[in-house]
């Protein structure tokens, strides 16, 4: 079988989605009625190292451009089915795959496939043959207003990298955020006025709560973005600007060190598609909590790997974070193994020939 | 018979299945099943079953259930009856299967090792069960040709869960209760939710006649395995290839014969549910025929009827006397309406307007201590004895010319709205040029109970146009209706048997009297009576009546019966209805002038026990308004 990928990016590009298509794509490589894979991205450029059996095209990051490199690639390649790696492109995708009369899999990664997206891109998801949501959440508000048969619609989580595991505080970024024998709350998320959702504020508004039993916490912010200020003030009208200490943005190699200053990882977010970092919290040791609404109860696997808590009660939130704090465990190993990239990829290859039946 | 329920964690990441939940579940049919309970779990913990049994055959412990195969890698769960399970029996015997117990339920499991998925092909009866198979780790389930028996499932995305009773899966706790608009439209339009949906939006139907597997992807698409439009259309076909139409009225009896005959098979006393209709007093006579001693009749009477053309009670204690049966009249009066109606809406699985005499006659066969019952449900859709078989093709006939004028109905029913005469019209006159001009309108019309552009007075707006959107109203009665028969009978007989009677009467029946413990039994809704008589009805292009079925028992059917005036299902149950509903619901005077059914459902639409939360969530409910 041959695949076309039609993604924003995947291959040499950044953030949660790319990384999602390159562990997809990889799984694909390792599929064995994959013959070839030509994936044509916005953004990221080729990097030397790919998967056998994948090729990855030029970036091309206008709209327009990126359009007529897929059409190209479709019509030249003629694929036995189409990858479409985001919701927004799947009118072109549909479009392509019923020119080529080939499947297509459109691939759903959260919130943009949660509300009713209307009804041209009702027409270009229900043209797939087979999608794929990261979480059981997403799948289910797709659902809701796609009006496609749920047996179409399939769950793929994300996976977690090895690299995430216990290891000793780094005595550098202990003195740089002034860490010493402080129990401390972590949140690893982009401050962007667009995702508020994740609930820095609600852990902010809880701090008083918690202070008031745990006096010696800190509540470490990492991640950068124009919302930062906004929450800076937050935290000083709360009278607990000397409590949250913002690290700004943490390049990817520094990030598992993070994680190691912290005790507990809270993110009571109620826009998740699947909340990968709270898997990587628990993989680095620390006790987690999350909202109870969204793909974060996938992440959180129903309670087996962290604790699901209403985000919009803040009484809640604070108890949870001050059990976590006094008596915190993290989740159990053989919990978090589920979201290891073997099954991933056995998953991937399972779907892959669902797709030729 | 019995209630079944299952989980199986099919994704990887899902947890291992929670054994409380199983047996929540299970046990919120504990009524299918009163006289034991089991479950099982796979040792690792990916799947589980659960079973509440009623025992009909092998009253041992041979019967129970959840069953395994002697090397375990195949177990079953199931409810229902096989009625040709001996022949099945005998023939899988011939083969090498060795059997341990005398129950149906151990042919199906050496019948799926012989044959897979086709074993539905050779089965006759009533039926919904799932076989997990170890080996192929896979879950395959199956439900009936005509969906008596009912199997509801719901995929998250992680884990797969089927149970007997959509409110059973609810109770389990793990499944979403948010309501489905199409399930909400679906009611209101008809007065039952149409399959495959269900009120909730997390819970499917396994369609009748249909199978679905489900593997490490989890649920797929429910493959059918069974039409009744294609049997109609079959029969059609082979009718005109001369079909001595001399010979229909023993062939017709040999297959009704047949049909009661295998619908007899049991361990437990089978009883019978007397009218006084052509349908219950000919299986009466046919359960002679088929050599049947001992039979226990029950007929429902109501005061406010004595000495009046509607009660039965006289006609049906001339029939049990008749063929010689134990008859017991049971009185039903507005005190035990009222008084049993809380329980009503509590077994009601998913709201209908339907389903109140089922209770009733089940409750007093229960009384009399049977276990099971034969109905003649089944009967008006295969023989034609609704109006609409006249109705729907007059309609079609009329409203084809106009109906092909772009928006003219619509115009109609517009013109008809401002001028304030809808009213006096009624809403169905008003939507006859728009719906009228092809089967799938015309029967919208027929049996609807609020139109859909009524819809909007009902229900949120956008719940309107998402339930609207999703239900596609026309297009699933068009399904029904593919391959669509040739005749006008065979159209009718289509779409009532598996829109009116499927959604209505037999899920209906099934949770009205599995709520007494009772197993009703439907020798004419049978598949194999259908391919058996259908070419003798379809040659005759209309419907062919009663006849045959009055003339099939070989001793005749009281003159009374025969002679009888269709007095309709008239019960004062309907009123009852009326005024319980006008109770709960604060009708005003504009509801009084609408059809009971219209005010019924909007008092079922409005209590919690029976629509849990129908009302309010995901839209406001305006019903109650």
């Amino acid at each position: 079988m041959r695949l076309l990928a039609l993604v924003t990016e995947a291959f040499g590009g950044h953030g949660g989605i790319a990384r999602y298509n390159r562990d997809l794509l990889t799984a694909l490589s390792r599929s064995s009625p994959v013959e070839a894979v030509i994936v044509v991205p916005r953004f990221g450029d080729v990097e030397a190292d790919l998967p056998p059996r994948v090729a990855q095209r030029a970036a091309r990051p206008g709209r327009l451009g990126w359009s007529a490199a897929a059409t190209e690639a479709a019509l030249r390649m003629r694929p036995d089915a189409i990858f479409c790696g985001h919701l927004n492109a799947a009118p072109l995708a549909a479009a392509l795959s019923r020119v080529l009369r080939r499947p297509l899999w459109l691939q759903l990664h959260g919130i943009e496939a949660w509300p009713d997206r209307g009804r041209t891109m009702r027409r270009a998801a229900r043209a797939a043959s087979l999608v794929t949501a990261v979480s059981r959440h997403t799948r289910r508000r797709f659902l809701g207003w796609s009006d496609l048969p749920p047996e179409r619609v399939r769950v793929l989580p994300n996976t977690l990298d090895a690299v995430y595991r216990p290891r000793p505080r780094r005595a550098d970024l202990v003195g740089r955020y002034g860490l010493e024998g402080r129990r401390v709350v972590l949140t690893v998320g982009r401050l962007a006025p667009s995702e508020r959702y994740k609930g820095h504020d609600r852990v902010i508004a809880a701090l008083p709560r918690i202070l008031a039993r745990v006096p010696d916490m800190v509540y470490l912010i990492v991640g950068g973005g124009e919302d930062r200020a906004r929450l800076e003030a937050l935290a000083r009208t709360g009278g607990v600007a000397s409590h949250v200490v913002f690290a700004g943005r943490v390049a990817d190699g520094d990030l598992p060190d993070h994680y190691a200053l912290a005790d507990v990882f809270a993110m009571p977010s109620t826009g998740e598609g699947f909340g990968i970092v709270f898997l990587e919290a628990a993989a680095s040791g620390l006790a987690v909590i999350g909202g109870d609404r969204d793909g974060s109860l996938d992440a959180l696997a129903d309670g087996a790997i962290g604790r699901a808590i209403d985000p919009d009660d803040p009484i809640a939130l604070g108890d949870a974070l001050v059990t976590a704090l006094k008596t915190g465990e993290a989740a159990d190993p053989a919990a978090l193994r589920r979201f290891a990239f073997d099954h991933f990829a056995r998953h991937v290859d399972a779907l892959v020939r669902s797709l030729g039946r | 018979m019995c209630g079944i329920n299952g989980i199986f964690a099919y994704h990887y990441a899902a947890n291992p299945i929670g054994e409380a939940e199983l047996l929540r579940t299970r046990d919120r049919m504990a009524a299918r099943g009163p006289d034991s309970a089991n479950a099982w779990c796979s040792e690792d913990g990916r799947v589980g079953f659960g079973h509440r049994r009623l025992s009909i055959i092998d009253l041992s412990d041979g019967g129970l259930q959840p069953m395994a195969n002697d090397d375990g890698s195949l177990r079953i769960v199931f409810n229902g009856e096989i009625y040709n399970y001996r022949a099945l029996k005998a023939e899988l015997t011939a083969k090498g299967h060795v059997f341990r117990t005398s129950s149906d339920t151990e042919v199906l499991l050496h019948l799926y090792a012989e044959r897979g998925a086709a074993m539905v092909d050779a089965l006759r009866g009533m039926f919904a069960f799932a076989i997990w198979d170890e080996r192929r780790r896979q879950l395959f389930l199956a439900r009936d040709p005509y969906g008596i028996k009912p199997l509801y499932y719901a995929d998250d995305g992680w884990t797969f869960r089927f149970a007997s009773q959509v409110k059973a899966l609810i109770a389990g706790g793990a499944v979403s209760a948010d309501l489905d608009p199409a399930g909400r439209v679906g009611f209101y339009l008809w007065g039952s939710v149409p399959e495959p949906f269900t009120i909730h939006e997390s819970i499917r139907a396994l369609p009748a006649g249909a199978t679905l597997l489900v593997d490490r992807l989890g649920a797929g698409e429910p493959r059918r395995y069974h039409s009744v439009a294609e049997v109609y259309r079959a029969a059609e076909e082979a009718s005109g290839r001369g079909v001595p139409p001399s010979a229909a009225g023993e062939a017709i009896r040999e297959a009704l014969l047949d049909s009661v005959r295998h619908h007899l098979v049991a361990d437990v006393p089978v009883g019978l549910f007397l009218s006084a209709g052509i349908d219950s007093a000919a299986l009466l006579g046919l359960m002679r025929d088929a050599g049947q001693d001992e039979i226990e009749t029950v007929t429902l009477a109501f005061a406010e009827f004595r000495g009046r053309p509607e009660d039965e009670a006289p006609l049906a204690a001339e029939v049990a006397r008749v063929y010689g049966a134990r008859h017991t009249v049971r009185i039903v009066d507005r005190a035990e309406f009222e008084a049993d109606l809380p329980h009503i809406l509590d077994a009601m699985d998913q709201p209908t307007i339907d389903g109140i005499n089922s209770w009733f006659v089940a409750k007093a066969a229960r009384e009399r201590g049977l276990k099971v019952a034969l109905s003649g449900l089944g009967g008006d859709e295969l023989f034609g004895g609704y109006p609409s078989f006249t109705d729907l093709p007059k309609w079609v006939r009329r409203a084809a010319v106009p109906a092909r004028i772009p928006f003219l109905g619509r115009a109609v029913r517009e013109v008809a709205r401002r001028s304030g005469s809808i009213g006096r019209l009624g809403p169905k006159a008003a939507g006859a040029l728009e719906y009228g001009g092809d089967y799938a309108g015309a029967y919208l019309l027929r049996r609807g109970l609020f139109m859909p552009w009524e819809l909007d007075g009902l229900l949120a707006p956008e719940i309107v146009e998402r339930g609207m959107r999703r239900l596609a109203p026309l297009a699933l009665v068009r399904q029904a209706l593919t391959p669509a028969p040739r005749t006008a009978y065979g159209r009718v007989a289509t779409l009532e048997s598996t829109l009116y009677m499927r959604n209505q009467l037999l899920r209906d029946t099934d949770w009205a009297t599995m709520a007494h413990s009772l197993e009703v039994r439907t020798p004419l809704v049978d598949p194999v009576l259908l391919a058996a008589i259908a070419p003798y009805l379809a040659a005759a292009g209309r419907p062919a009546g009663k006849g045959d079925l009055a003339a099939a028992p070989r001793v005749p059917l009281p003159q009374g019966i025969t002679g009888r005036a269709k007095t309709g299902f008239t019960t004062p149950i309907r009123n009852w209805m009326r005024q319980a509903a006008a109770a709960g619901a604060g009708a005003s005077s504009a509801r009084a002038e609408r059809p009971w059914a219209r005010d019924w459902a909007l008092r079922v639409a409005a209590a919690p026990n029976a629509a849990p939360a129908l009302v309010g969530v995901g839209g406001t409910d305006r019903a109650a308004a």
